[in-house]
């Protein structure tokens, strides 16, 4: 599997070159920076249920993290 | 599916479904290099981490260049208290003396290596009183602080990250220094590429050595000790990698997920089939 290694020194078992395989472009903004408020949002949770961000979060610390997906 | 997902892979957090993409829009990070006629595949972010305090607003923020470097669990953890909890079960060496404890380990997933999950290795000075080290730069013949760290071919280093250091003024000379007191903690990102733990084939060994030097001069207001050099070796375990329970993924060596997403997998290929590059 050593030809499907990608620039950064990782293998899938996805040919080079396909989009999945695809990474951030330098310089590429990246979201909200540090010192910002992360922009509230609204989605559903696992059972259907709506959340609001900023409001169901309430006073709590969090970690917001963006996942490619729970199947592949 | 993500109740069954969530329930299957013991999630204890809330996951959240962006089905048109429309939160990774609004944050900018949709992935434009996937299109639509990917079918599925059409619609992921560049993966990253927010972490934010009690107000909101980020106080830390994690992308990487390369979607499978991803970061430690623990270090999202660290971000969000402010202080990084040593872990009993890493890998830990210990050096220095009553006045300058050296305490070197793995931070992060009790010091095992997987392919692209960031760990660190953890530098604490514990200073006694009155007792300070340096940041660089320092003038001719004095020492200032630094951590290497040696591993493996495919170990990746990556530069140290400082705690930020308060200047303190030589009586004598007028001349203004950068130190650091009291607890001081350096940090070395640490991860595995595929080179030395791979998501395509099993481990070929059960760990490996990490070597990390400390050079450092400690001071107080009238006199400095001899600049130090300090080794460890932290003797870090290999772990596969996690990886979804599809038939692309099973068959490698790895830990395979409880969540069977074979069934969605064929789903999606059905209603969204990629024309640009077939599966």
């Amino acid at each position: 599997m050593a030809l499907n290694r990608d620039e950064y020194g990782f293998d899938a078992p996805v040919e080079l070159g396909h989009p999945i395989r695809s990474s951030l472009p330098d310089g590429h903004p990246t979201g909200p920076e540090v010192g910002d408020r992360l922009p509230d949002f609204k989605l559903p949770d696992a059972t259907g249920r709506i959340i609001d961000f900023h409001a169901d979060r309430d006073q709590s610390k969090s970690v917001v993290v963006f996942y490619r997906s729970a199947v592949w | 599916m993500l109740a069954e997902f969530g329930k299957k892979q013991n999630i204890p957090y809330m996951l959240l479904s962006d089905i048109d993409s429309n939160v990774i829009k609004s944050y900018g990070i949709l992935n434009d290099q996937v299109v639509p006629e990917d079918g599925f595949f059409y619609g992921i972010p560049y993966p990253g981490v927010y972490v934010t305090d009690e107000d909101g607003k980020v106080v830390a923020k994690y992308f990487h260049g390369t979607y499978k470097k991803r970061d430690s669990a623990e270090m999202l953890i660290a971000a969000a208290t402010g202080d990084i909890a040593i872990d009993e079960e890493a890998p830990v060496a210990v050096g220095g003396d009553e006045d300058i404890k050296l305490t070197a380990t793995i931070h992060g997933g009790s010091g095992n290596l997987r392919q692209g999950i960031v760990r660190e290795i953890l530098v604490r000075f514990e200073l006694a009183e009155g007792l300070h080290i340096y940041g660089a730069p320092v003038p001719d013949g004095m020492v200032a602080t630094e951590v290497t760290v040696d591993g493996p071919p495919g170990l990746i280093v990556e530069a140290p990250v400082l705690p930020p250091t308060e200047p303190l003024t030589l009586a004598g000379t007028g001349v203004t220094l950068q130190v650091w007191s009291g607890v001081v903690d350096i940090r070395v990102p640490i991860y595995a590429a595929s080179e030395l733990a791979t998501e395509v084939a099993p481990l070929d060994r059960e760990s490996v050595s990490v070597e990390v030097t400390v050079r450092y001069q400690a001071c107080d207001h009238e006199t400095c000790l001899l600049p130090s050099t300090e080794k460890f070796t932290l003797e870090a375990a290999l772990d596969v990698t996690e990886v979804p329970a599809i038939p692309i993924h099973q068959g490698h060596g790895q830990r395979e997920g409880n969540y069977d997403g074979t069934p969605h997998w064929k789903r999606l290929l059905e209603r969204k089939p990629p024309s640009r590059r077939p599966i």
